[in-house]
């Protein structure tokens, strides 16, 4: 297996299109990195720079301490696996994966052991004389998966190959891929839009917008420290509820304002907003949902951050409930336990939990508490 | 005596389109020349007679006439009433490979024919099943895209036509994704499948001849018209049009001051008099620079 680097990559089209603006990443061997990002962020382009289907613009990329921007891809030693996958349907689960090989006229005897060895990982030994039509969904991706893993690359590169199957599939999928990594040790970058599977997959995420990358980190550190706006409101579902507060500072205390709510900022937080120089100016409040509480307990211990509105829609989703209400004209969301007694059109009190609230420049979008 | 090479290459084509071997002993260059008008002879009525590629290729680039269409179609038990799409395919890396995968990807009993164009292209006609849509069509593009990618390795483009209601209809057909080929290459060169119909004003400027787009971007840039606009002051203007003409959005995505962004629109408007932040003008420059592109390429051919 193999370790990345991509420093400065950059991809502008003939046509003036810059598609990836300064690309920087190191991925080590064995990780499992993920590129995610809204429709168009880049994140596709940036996959087929590293395989070589796409011209590097700027920048230098290398597998394994060598450069690669003008290696043929046949040459980079990857495998690839995409969304629109096609099982060639005259051929039995063998053939399929044997096909490539032995496009490569890579000797019979070498090409079986190989076939036998990816079925083994798969799960799909018993299915070697089937044909495409006789698999279910979730076989035929593992045909695919096995069509890439005989190759026995240094990297894999997987192109949102789950975005056709349907959810229950994908979730099994999710399941299967991750065991994959284990079992293979293998170095795989891994392209979604879906921040499920992003989260669940990789051991670092890249999140992406407009060609520049966003932040890179661990699933729970996104979640927990995002750089900015963007990041925040990606990463969690339900998204991150987001107010705009005003910040006043008097001495030590520091307080945000949400229409007629004042909100006391604990000490963990206040340092970066007195630093700053943010006394008087108007500031991003963001709060994830699980962290606004209805408990009377809660409540009664958080005098200092206590919003109130009316339930506009009561979701009951078994192990949880969504809240949804309106504060200032922004639409928020709670996920409270479903013994909570609270129902549409009822007034409600909640406090947020201060000590895990994000702070966002208005003008820049970065976080300020992080 | 000894074979011409014209000889020699007749033979060899023969072998090719029919599989016979055949040997010629002539005595005199006019029994040789005789030889060589009956091996062609053989050979092109062969290929008429039997060969679906040949009569494929022929009907796309218009070398049948309509009137012989049915009769031969028949004869090849080609159905030339039957539904279906034309994808063209091209890559800068076609190797042997190709063709393979695209046989096994449509097997025989599809009724898919697969037809060599250039050495860098190749056409797929496809039969229409019953309950495809324009989104299948789409699909099945992709999947070809998708497919040669991750079993060649290769970059390749693909472009499909409408639905051809009958074998008539290929050389318009063949002419569309031809065209659209072309024009998404230029235009829209992030992608890598061009449907016939979704090429927008970039079909407008390919059919516009050489002088008239020169004498429009004269109009904007005066007598001076430039080579190519510089990258990254294009690159701010795309993102400013991607952005709706929204400059906080724009400087906020582009970590440019507000300011900068501003000189930067009013350099443009000194030197075209286009104020980009207004809606006509914006669409005048990026029609130029769509145009600009165009020359460009059209130059470097």
């Amino acid at each position: 297996m193999a370790s990345l680097s991509l420093e400065g990559i950059q991809k502008i089209y003939p046509n003036g299109f810059h598609a990836v603006k300064d690309f920087n990443l190191e991925i080590e061997d064995k990780e499992f990195i993920i590129f995610v990002g809204p429709s168009g962020c880049g994140k596709s382009t940036t996959l087929r720079m590293i395989a070589g289907l796409e011209d590097i613009s700027g920048g230098t990329l290398k597998i394994d301490g060598k450069v690669m921007n003008d290696v043929e891809p046949k040459d980079r030693d990857i495998a690839m696996v995409f969304q629109n996958y096609a099982l060639y349907p005259h051929m039995t689960v063998y053939d399929n994966m044997a096909f490539g090989l032995k496009l490569r006229k890579v000797p019979k005897d070498e090409i079986d052991k190989k076939v036998r060895e990816a079925a083994r990982i798969l799960d799909l030994e018993k299915l070697l004389d089937r044909k495409p039509k006789a698999l279910s969904g979730g076989q035929r991706q593992r045909v695919a998966m096995g069509r890439a893993i005989v190759r026995n690359p240094k990297v894999f590169l997987m192109d949102e190959p789950l975005s056709n199957l349907d959810a229950k599939l994908r979730v099994q999928m999710r399941i299967e891929i991750s065991k994959l990594h284990e079992n293979l040790g293998a170095t795989i970058i891994y392209v979604t839009h879906d921040q499920t599977e992003a989260m669940t997959l990789g051991t670092r995420i890249v999140v992406m917008k407009d060609g520049v990358v966003q932040q890179v980190d661990t699933p729970q550190n996104l979640y927990n420290t995002p750089c900015n706006l963007f990041v925040a409101g990606f990463i969690g579902s339900p998204q991150m509820n987001f107010m705009d507060a005003k910040c006043s500072i008097k001495g030590d205390d520091v307080t945000l304002t949400v229409g007629q709510h004042v909100l006391k900022v604990p000490a963990s937080k206040k340092k970066a907003l007195i630093d700053g120089g943010y006394d008087g100016k108007t500031v991003v409040l963001g709060i994830r949902p699980e962290d606004v509480h209805d408990s009377q307990a809660f409540i009664s211990n958080s005098p200092d951050s206590i919003i109130e509105s009316t339930i506009k829609v009561y979701e009951l989703l078994g192990a949880e409930v969504f809240l949804y209400f309106d504060v200032e004209g922004t639409q928020m969301t709670a996920r409270v336990n479903p013994r909570t007694t609270l129902r549409t059109g009822d007034k409600a009190v909640f406090a947020l939990d201060m000590e895990k609230i994000h702070v966002f420049d208005k003008e820049t979008e970065l976080t300020i508490t992080n | 005596m000894e074979h011409t090479q014209e000889l020699e290459k007749a033979l060899a084509e023969l072998t090719r389109v029919t599989g016979v071997t055949l040997d010629v002993k002539a005595n005199t260059p006019e029994e040789e020349r005789q030889a060589l008008s009956q091996i062609k002879c053989l050979y092109t009525a062969y290929k008429e007679k039997y060969n679906k590629t040949d009569f494929l290729q022929g009907l796309m680039t218009g070398g049948i006439p309509s009137y012989d269409i049915h009769e031969r179609a028949q004869r090849l038990h080609i159905n030339p009433d039957e539904k279906r799409v034309l994808f063209l395919l091209e890559s800068d890396t076609m190797d042997e490979a190709v063709p393979e995968i695209l046989k096994n990807l449509f097997p025989a009993q599809t009724k898919t024919y697969m037809i060599p164009i250039r050495d860098r292209a190749a056409a797929i006609l496809r039969p229409l099943r019953s309950n495809e849509t324009a989104e299948d069509i789409r699909r099945i593009a992709r999947t070809i895209v998708d497919t040669l990618n991750a079993e060649a390795l290769i970059q390749i483009q693909v472009s499909y036509s409408f639905v051809i209601q009958s074998l008539s209809d290929l050389p318009e057909a063949f002419r569309e994704t031809s065209l659209a080929l072309k024009v998404g290459k230029l235009f829209y060169s992030e992608q890598t499948v061009f449907p016939y119909n979704e090429l927008g004003i970039g079909r407008l400027i390919y059919q516009l001849p050489v002088s008239l787009c020169e004498n429009f971007l004269k109009e904007i840039f005066g007598p001076e018209i430039p080579d190519s606009l510089d990258e990254e002051l294009l690159g701010t203007i795309n993102r400013f049009f991607q952005n709706n003409l929204n400059i906080a959005e724009t400087s906020r995505q582009l970590h440019m001051h507000r300011n900068t962004l501003i000189y930067r629109l009013e350099q443009i408007e000194k030197r075209t008099g286009l104020d980009l932040r207004l809606f006509e003008d914006a669409m005048t420059f990026r029609i130029a620079a769509m145009v600009l592109n165009y020359l460009h390429a059209e130059r470097n051919q």
